[in-house]
């Protein structure tokens, strides 16, 4: 008997909207017959299982809406911190071990960064002013995107304010960490005192002439609306303006017991690299699961395939978004 | 000041994708000075009644709503432009190998399935074709398939029954039009299931109607810029691939005469 499929194929995506999927029957010799159906009217065959065949109507690029992921690159400078915050995503305290990313590898990645897409670059920890060669770091990375580094803000005294004095000025953004407007809630997740020297961190900062930005971590049991309203009002005094004045959430990542659930397929990805290998996104750099490859270099070879990934996990969702109605 | 109120188009919802077409097709005319804008109908009849009464300026018809609106209007009316693919359609007579059919006389005798009656590609052209051949409508069994009617066809449902119809051997042969032809991969995608043995001559589908009415100041500009839409613009490549064409063209009236013929032959009522 002559196979039907290609009539149920015609059928079933003529009558879907472009970049929905279908499912058809397959009979058992039935595979090649779609597969070579799609390739001739520009569909796609997105899967074969169970005895069906999954077909999307048009081409990838007109199923469209996969949005390019965020041009940044984060690095991984080192693990190892003066604090041991409680919601530490990358699990970073004083017992952590450095696990240095180092100005070489650093050089080298900068350098590809540009050609594979690269727009901006994050240096975070682990807390980077203990490293004793930060500076000369942040020079390579300024010399060829503009860059972000994290930092507590505590340690900008003797030879770590010199260190930080001799960055650059142009091309450089300081991220500093102040969870609220008061010391209560700030000193409860990162310790007693902190909040002043992280306070006194910003004003050493932008006295020296620095473009700061200030960031927030806020647990889910003390996202508050008052408690925000304080803090954007303690930095407009400041002088900052709000685009420099972040809030997010706690993620449910290394220490973090309680936070934001995040899987690569949720997560927009910002391809992360520490000196173990190369991650899905910041917050994950301790994570098995967000680890794209151990392979550092070529970097370009890293951020295809997280693209490849990428567009991947979104297409699914819509996949499974339209096999699963409820009614 | 003045403001022209944009050229309100008609279309017929066959498939999800009218709306990204046309939504494209509106904004590619967004400040041009021949704006416009889009309604869908659920049916032709009801789109050809609105065009003449005034209700839309354009439809974007196929070719039995044209050969209607030009009947009911006594030719107070034109065709502004078409695909580049509408001035080559055609319709296939396919069969099982082995059937014995190798022309429209073979048929005499044995059972042809058809499309919807109101498909042109399907079910109208192809009874003309037959009398063209010397059949008499006595001479097939006709198998219609009406399915999706008021939409001339344009879902290619009743061809593809059609063709189930021929491999379940309750039908000698089917007649489809070219796209739908197309569209199962002709015959190389069922080993063994289908041949095709006639080919009619190429005639002409859709084009967007206007009656005599319309000013050429307002449907010349909007004509024009209709027939910029470039290919190699992905923007608007991505309408044209949904639309199915390369091009827009301007009509060629001829390639419908074979359809006038075959509606005065049958009697297809000016509206059903």
């Amino acid at each position: 008997m002559v196979s039907r499929v290609v009539l149920d194929l015609v059928e079933r995506v003529s009558a879907v909207a472009d970049g929905a999927t279908v499912e058809v029957p397959l009979g058992p010799s039935d595979a090649d017959t779609v597969a070579a159906w799609c390739a001739r009217t520009g569909n796609e065959l997105a899967s074969i299982r169970d005895g069906y065949a999954v077909v999307r109507r048009g081409r990838r690029a007109l199923a469209g809406d996969v949005p390019e992921p965020p041009a940044r690159l984060w690095l991984y400078t080192n693990f190892d911190c003066n604090l041991a915050c409680g919601y530490c995503c990358a699990r970073s305290s004083p017992q952590a071990a450095r696990r240095a990313l180092g100005v070489d590898r650093v050089r080298r990645l900068v350098g590809e960064a540009g050609g594979a897409g690269v727009a901006e670059v994050y240096l975070t920890g682990g807390e980077p002013f203990l490293l004793p060669d930060l500076d000369g770091l942040v020079t390579v990375c300024v010399a060829k995107l503009p860059t972000t580094l994290l930092t507590n803000g505590m340690l900008f005294r003797g030879s770590r304010l010199a260190m930080l004095r001799r960055m650059p000025r142009a091309g450089l953004t300081l991220q500093i960490s102040l969870d609220s407007a008061t010391p209560d809630r700030h000193d409860r997740h990162r310790g007693r005192g902190t909040w002043q020297r992280a306070f006194d961190g910003i004003g050493t900062a932008r006295a020296e002439g620095f473009r700061v930005r200030v960031a927030a971590t806020v647990a889910p049991d003390e996202d508050d609306a008052g408690d925000r309203d304080s803090f954007h009002e303690l930095l407009d005094r400041l002088g900052i303006p709000r685009e420099d004045q972040v809030v997010r959430p706690v993620a449910q990542r290394g220490f973090a017991t309680d936070g934001v659930a995040l899987t690569v397929q949720t997560l927009l990805p910002e391809v992360t690299v520490t000196a173990d290998g190369v991650y899905w996104h910041p917050v994950g750099a301790d994570h098995l699961d967000q680890l794209v490859t151990r392979q550092l270099f070529p970097l370009r070879v890293a951020i295809d395939e997280v693209h490849r990934r990428f567009a991947g996990y979104r297409l699914s969702m819509a996949e499974a978004a339209q096999r699963f109605p409820c009614a | 000041m003045t403001t022209t109120r944009p050229l309100l188009l008609g279309a017929v919802a066959y498939t999800p994708n009218v709306v990204p077409i046309w939504e494209g097709i509106r904004d590619y005319f967004a400040g041009t000075g021949a704006e416009m804008d889009f309604v869908l109908y659920s049916n032709y009849g009801r789109q050809v009644d609105e065009l003449l009464d005034g209700a839309i300026d354009i439809a974007w018809n196929t070719n039995l709503a044209w050969v209607r609106t030009v009947r009911r209007t006594d030719g107070a009316c034109r065709a502004l432009a078409m695909r580049d693919t509408d001035l080559s359609f055609a319709t296939v007579f396919v069969t099982r190998p082995g059937s014995g059919l190798r022309d429209l006389t073979d048929l005499k005798g044995r059972r042809l399935a058809l499309g919807s009656r109101d498909s042109a590609q399907a079910a109208i052209l192809p009874v003309h074709f037959l009398r063209g051949a010397g059949l008499a409508p006595s001479d097939v069994d006709l198998l219609r398939i009406d399915s999706d009617l008021g939409k001339h066809g344009d879902t290619g449902r009743s061809e593809l029954d059609a063709i189930r119809a021929v491999l379940d051997e309750q039908a000698d042969a089917a007649a489809l039009g070219i796209t739908t032809w197309e569209a199962i991969g002709r015959d190389e995608l069922m080993p063994g299931g289908l041949e095709a043995f006639w080919q009619s001559p190429t005639y002409c589908h859709c084009n967007f109607t206007a009656l005599d009415t319309l000013p050429a100041e307002r449907s010349d500009p909007w004509v024009a810029h209709l027939l910029a839409m470039d290919w190699d613009d992905p923007a608007h490549r991505r309408i044209l691939e949904l639309e199915g064409l390369r091009r827009w063209v301007l009509p060629d009236l001829i390639g419908y005469a074979s359809l006038f013929d075959a509606v005065q032959e049958q009697k297809i009522p000016d509206r059903w």
